[in-house]
């Protein structure tokens, strides 16, 4: 509630305070920040949630009373997640939900389009959960939230990384380069912010492709993390 | 037509083959709990040192006693008990619970457990975490709610059902751990020191209770510091030091039945007399006015109970000291050492 009302605050001053320097474009510019940053909230709030969910349970040890139980290990596991992914999802939709609000309230048009780019965004946040939860099956907190921003950024800039590799790096750079741009969750692909900003509904194709292709990415880091998370001993 | 007739084609029947084999063997029931060769090696995560924290244990539980599992800080009991929930993988040895591996889910189905100093999610309220106990019991909610009820009235909860376990104190987490832990009308319990953080009455408490539950049939595996009364409730224990198990078996045959000492408790012993006894090697103290003799051997006991009479000194009682759990642990873990 606190994340949701600060979000609509600075959502509200924003517009006010973009709209002069906006040039007739308030609107795009208020539905780029606002999509924007509400993707950053979310992402920030999965990441550092994420890496303590597990570090927490073995701290305070509730999760020995918990894993005695007549449970698998990855049942445990995958509540997390999902957990960990519909709260950040609830989340983003609901400041989607604030910034159209302040939009329809602001510009007397309701940006129905910002909700196939949320859609997009909440697949995404579903792999950076993965991500999140497979390395809290068995790092730090510390480290699984610096795993966790890094898959962000590079996940960001993988077909950057791929082009400045592919002018001029030697072999085995590109090499490398090439395995890490096909193993790191390209989540370029789930951001529509553009189409939303002009007010254009994301293509079904897209959206189809998108979809499926975060859903596998998911599938894959979670039975990985069902793997690490199986063999783990309890101190 | 009898079933022991050979049927129409000439094929004796399944009855009349059965019957021939002779009388019916019986099978041994299978152990509800069996660990075998057990051992557990820790690798420090910085130098891969090797550390062994457990060492060879073996036991079995049999149905309706409890087990105690005694031993030192660091003895292995927690590693052992983590091992036996598939919390741990033993480095080497078998683990079966009613022939199951630990990890399979099945195995704990019938299964309670306390941890040691136990935590729950503390933005629930007890009868919300019981409930959630259930679920993943599969209780159903109707009966999951009614055995939440009896335990928190059993364990002394019953006004404290609706409050967030963050304003719990320590004896009351205890107490609703047990109440988790017996949910499921469990026939294997395991509770790891269930009598820490209880006042003498709480304490009191879960004895009846784990009585009760050795009467309903369910086996416990319990480990705990507070040897006084494991004694007066275990079946058997075993004495871990070091990983290894130095002892095990019923606690009146460990204590054996011989007198240890005796106490003789006298009023009108004259200082001197005091003095004398010192010096042959007895402990003479002064309680309340009267002097405490402690007297090792059956012989000696008479001679001074003769000289005791002849010089008009009133021999207030005469109790017999047999050695209790917690001075044979003692004793057991100093000589090892």
């Amino acid at each position: 509630m606190l994340v949701l009302g600060l979000f609509g605050f600075a959502l509200l001053i924003g517009s006010q305070a973009l709209a002069p320097l906006a040039l007739g474009e308030g609107q795009k510019v208020v539905i780029d920040f606002g999509l924007a940053g509400s993707m950053m909230l979310a992402t920030l709030l999965a990441v550092f949630l994420g890496s303590s969910l597990l570090h927490k349970e073995l701290e305070r040890r509730t999760i020995y009373s918990i894993l005695a139980k007549p449970i698998w290990r990855e049942e445990f596991l995958l509540g997390k997640f999902l957990g960990l992914w519909f709260t950040t999802a609830a989340l983003l939709l609901a400041m989607a939900g604030i910034l159209a609000l302040v939009v329809t309230v602001g510009y007397g048009e309701t940006p129905w389009a910002i909700f196939g780019a949320v859609g997009l965004s909440a697949v995404e946040l579903g792999i950076v959960t993965a991500v999140v939860v497979l390395f809290s099956s068995f790092t730090t907190p510390a480290l699984t939230a610096f795993f966790g921003i890094s898959a962000v950024v590079v996940g960001h800039f993988a077909e950057d990384l791929r082009y400045f590799a592919s002018h001029g790096a030697p072999v085995v750079v590109r090499w490398i380069t090439e395995s890490v741009y096909w193993a790191l969750p390209h989540l370029s692909v789930f951001n529509a912010r553009g189409l939303a900003v002009h007010g254009t509904a994301v293509e079904p194709e897209r959206m189809l492709f998108a979809t499926t292709y975060g859903g596998l990415y998911i599938i894959g880091l979670m039975v990985l993390a069902a793997a690490v998370f199986r063999r783990r001993e309890f101190r | 037509m009898s079933q022991e007739r050979d049927d129409s084609r000439g094929r004796p029947s399944w009855n009349a083959e059965f019957l021939r084999q002779g009388p019916m063997q019986e099978v041994a029931p299978l152990p509800i709990l069996e660990l075998s060769a057990v051992r557990k090696v820790y690798r420090d995560p910085m130098t891969l040192k090797p550390f062994t924290a457990v060492e060879g244990v073996s036991l079995s539980l049999r149905r309706g006693e409890i087990f105690g599992l005694l031993g030192p800080n660091g003895a292995g009991k927690t590693t052992t008990i983590k091992m036996i929930l598939g919390l741990a993988k033993p480095t080497s040895g078998m683990i079966r619970i009613w022939g199951r591996e630990p990890r399979d889910r099945a195995a704990r189905t019938r299964l309670g457990y306390l941890p040691e100093n136990p935590s729950f999610y503390d933005h629930l309220t007890a009868r919300e975490y019981l409930s959630l106990v259930g679920s993943l019991f599969d209780l159903g909610a109707a009966i999951s709610r009614r055995r939440a009820d009896e335990l928190l009235a059993r364990l002394g909860l019953k006004d404290e059902g609706r409050k967030p376990l963050r304003k719990f104190s320590k004896g009351m987490i205890q107490r609703l751990g047990i109440c988790q832990a017996l949910l499921n009308q469990p026939d294997l319990l395991i509770l790891d020191e269930p009598m820490s953080g209880l006042d003498p009455i709480g304490r009191a408490d879960v004895k009846q209770i784990l009585r009760e539950e050795r009467r309903r049939g369910a086996t416990v595996l319990m480990s705990s510091h507070v040897l006084a009364e494991t004694e007066s409730l275990c079946d058997r224990v075993a004495i871990l030091h070091r990983g290894r198990v130095l002892e095990m078996g019923e606690v009146k045959g460990l204590l054996g039945t011989g007198v240890m000492e005796w106490e003789v408790t006298v009023e009108g012993l004259p200082d001197s007399v005091a003095e004398r006894l010192r010096t042959e090697g007895h402990a003479v103290d002064t309680i309340a006015g009267r002097r405490v003799i402690r007297v090792r051997e059956g012989g000696e006991l008479q001679r001074l109970l003769r000289a005791f009479g002849q010089d008009n000194v009133f021999i207030h009682s005469v109790e017999p000291r047999r050695p209790s759990l917690e001075e044979h642990f003692v004793r057991t873990i100093e000589s090892a050492s």
